[in-house]
């Protein structure tokens, strides 16, 4: 079998806790974030992003490497444009703040530029469903070409909302992860998290009746200004920039929770030893490779130490900086999403 | 062929419907400087004061930025919609991709054709949504503004705040004397038995 490894195999041990348990820890999560999100949202993001943010990547980039094949076979094509997309994307991205300071361009072009890069960010993922169909003869995903279509067309009326609609979306990504792993390792459980989805909206829906009212918060100091573009305040000035910052920063704990304490502990085997090589299929098969992993592992442990180094040192410009280069973890969830539909 | 034709009724007919509350795009060649200038609509609170001495009007200071950079002619905070596409080489782009989107949308409903009912119900859906979307992002939905300031009377013989919306206009100084006016959309209200 040359697809994706199945979670079945994943050892078991130890008792396994009910649904009851699972969805009581979920609600309380969900409740808990969004109560310090609105209460203190701009403290509470410094702090959830240097704590968080850095090994919320290495668990991702673990969970990552254990869903990837020993070898493509028929996936070829598809890992191939997978990776060379992702590859191109983030370094145009990466390069795009020195092709604005070294530019004496209008908005409008910077807008055209935005627009471009987001089109071209649509193709790679309609290229990505296109070659997956071809693997799932059952499916019809065509109705998937207007829709990107559709999107092109909105994002080129308006970029930067597109761009913010990408900042929004992309923590929810996370938690369809999420639903796609419980229905392959706790069947049982997925009922009861779609259960528990539904309270999400109804979250969003208070925050917004409660904060929407409520003054912007002052971003008079370099980094409170950086957290509140973040959220889009720029883009949408007549929202309460206390709204955006905690709806994102809530959005955002929910994200880091998922790939830091959920996906990790469903696997009870992984989550016991998660610094373990062998425990990543790629490693652990006699043609894998598991000096090439161990580095990798290693090398991404030390990216996260130098991360909380620089945010000890800058905080704002290594936020700065993380958020820049973190897209290249925003486009690698859509290749291992999409091999998991 | 049907769906298609219902669907192009569907989209026809919503159009005006969504844009029917729209106030008329002021021409700023029309505009003279001697007529009353639309700046902006915002909230207004009337409360009242028993301890107050003198009448007061508290402005934010957002507000008032937004009322000088109007009056200055300069853009003060733009709104969502005026974000959107104000270049025409990207409505262009915008307008052909959605062609696109569109036209292969339509084809593939034709070929789905044995799914008729889904298609129409799904072709319904999506034209509410969008028409809900242009009313809410486009239009004034919702109630007349009038509506919010109704019980304002009692409100105030009652002592209580009552809070509605407001546009802010610029009026000559011959007009008005160089006093402000706060003109409510109230109606005189008769007692029972007077004509």
């Amino acid at each position: 079998m040359q697809s994706a490894v199945e979670l079945r195999t994943w050892p078991t041990a130890g008792a396994v806790p009910s649904a009851r348990v699972f969805v009581a820890i979920v609600v309380l999560c969900t409740i808990a974030s969004a109560a310090f999100a609105s209460w203190l949202p701009l403290q509470v993001s410094i702090v959830t992003v240097f704590l968080f943010a850095g090994p919320h990547n290495w668990f991702e980039l673990r969970y990552f490497l254990m869903r990837l094949p020993v070898r493509f076979g028929r996936s070829r094509n598809f890992f191939l444009t997978a990776f060379v997309g992702l590859g191109v994307l983030t370094l145009v991205y990466v390069s795009l703040p020195f092709i604005y300071n070294a530019s004496t361009r209008s908005e409008e072009a910077w807008s055209t530029v935005i627009a471009t890069w987001n089109t071209a960010l649509i193709i790679w993922l309609s290229a990505l469903i296109w070659l997956r169909s071809k693997q799932k003869s059952r499916t019809n995903w065509a109705w998937l070409i207007p829709v990107g279509l559709a999107l092109c067309s909105l994002n080129w009326l308006g970029p930067n909302f597109f761009s913010l609609a990408i900042v929004y979306v992309h923590p929810l990504v996370a938690l369809w992860f999420l639903d796609r792993h419980l229905r392959r390792t706790r069947p049982a459980w997925s009922r009861a998290y779609r259960r528990c989805l539904c309270l999400l909206p109804l979250v969003l829906v208070g925050m917004f009746w409660q904060l929407s009212q409520s003054e912007s918060l002052a971003d008079n100091n370099g980094l409170f200004w950086r957290i509140t573009q973040h959220s889009g305040a720029e883009v949408l000035p007549q929202v309460s920039s206390h709204l955006l910052v905690s709806v994102h920063l809530f959005l955002e704990m929910l994200h880091y929770a998922v790939w830091i304490v959920a996906l990790p502990l469903i696997g009870q085997a992984a989550s016991r030893r998660f610094w373990n090589v062998k425990t990543v299929p790629v490693a652990r098969h006699p043609k894998g490779f598991p000096r090439l992993v161990a580095a990798v592992f290693i090398v991404a442990f030390v990216a996260v130490a130098a991360l909380w180094f620089g945010f000890s040192i800058d905080y704002a410009t290594t936020r700065d900086v993380y958020f820049t280069i973190a897209i290249a973890h925003v486009l690698a969830e859509a290749p291992f999403l999409l091999r998991m539909i | 062929m049907k769906v298609l034709l219902f669907a192009c009724c569907v989209v026809l007919f919503n159009a005006p419907l969504t844009s029917a509350d729209l106030r008329p795009p002021t021409k700023p060649a029309e505009q003279k400087v001697s007529e009353p200038k639309y700046i902006l609509h915002t909230g207004l609170e009337i409360t009242t004061d028993p301890k107050a001495y003198e009448a007061k009007l508290q402005i934010p200071q957002s507000q008032l930025q937004n009322f000088r950079a109007a009056l200055d002619g300069a853009p003060g905070n733009p709104t969502v919609v005026g974000g959107i596409a104000v270049s025409a080489p990207r409505t262009i782009i915008a307008g052909l991709l959605m062609f696109l989107a569109v036209s292969v949308a339509g084809v593939l409903l034709a070929r789905s054709f044995g799914r008729t009912q889904k298609a129409i119900a799904a072709i319904v859906l999506v034209v509410m949504v969008l028409g809900a979307a242009a009313i809410i992002t486009r239009g004034n939905a919702g109630p007349p503004g009038s509506y919010r300031w109704r019980n304002l009377p009692q409100a105030l013989a009652k002592g209580e705040s009552t809070t509605g919306g407001v546009d802010i206009e610029v009026v000559p100084d011959d007009q008005l004397s160089g006093r402000m006016r706060l003109i409510m959309p109230l109606k005189k209200q008769t007692a029972p038995g007077e004509e």
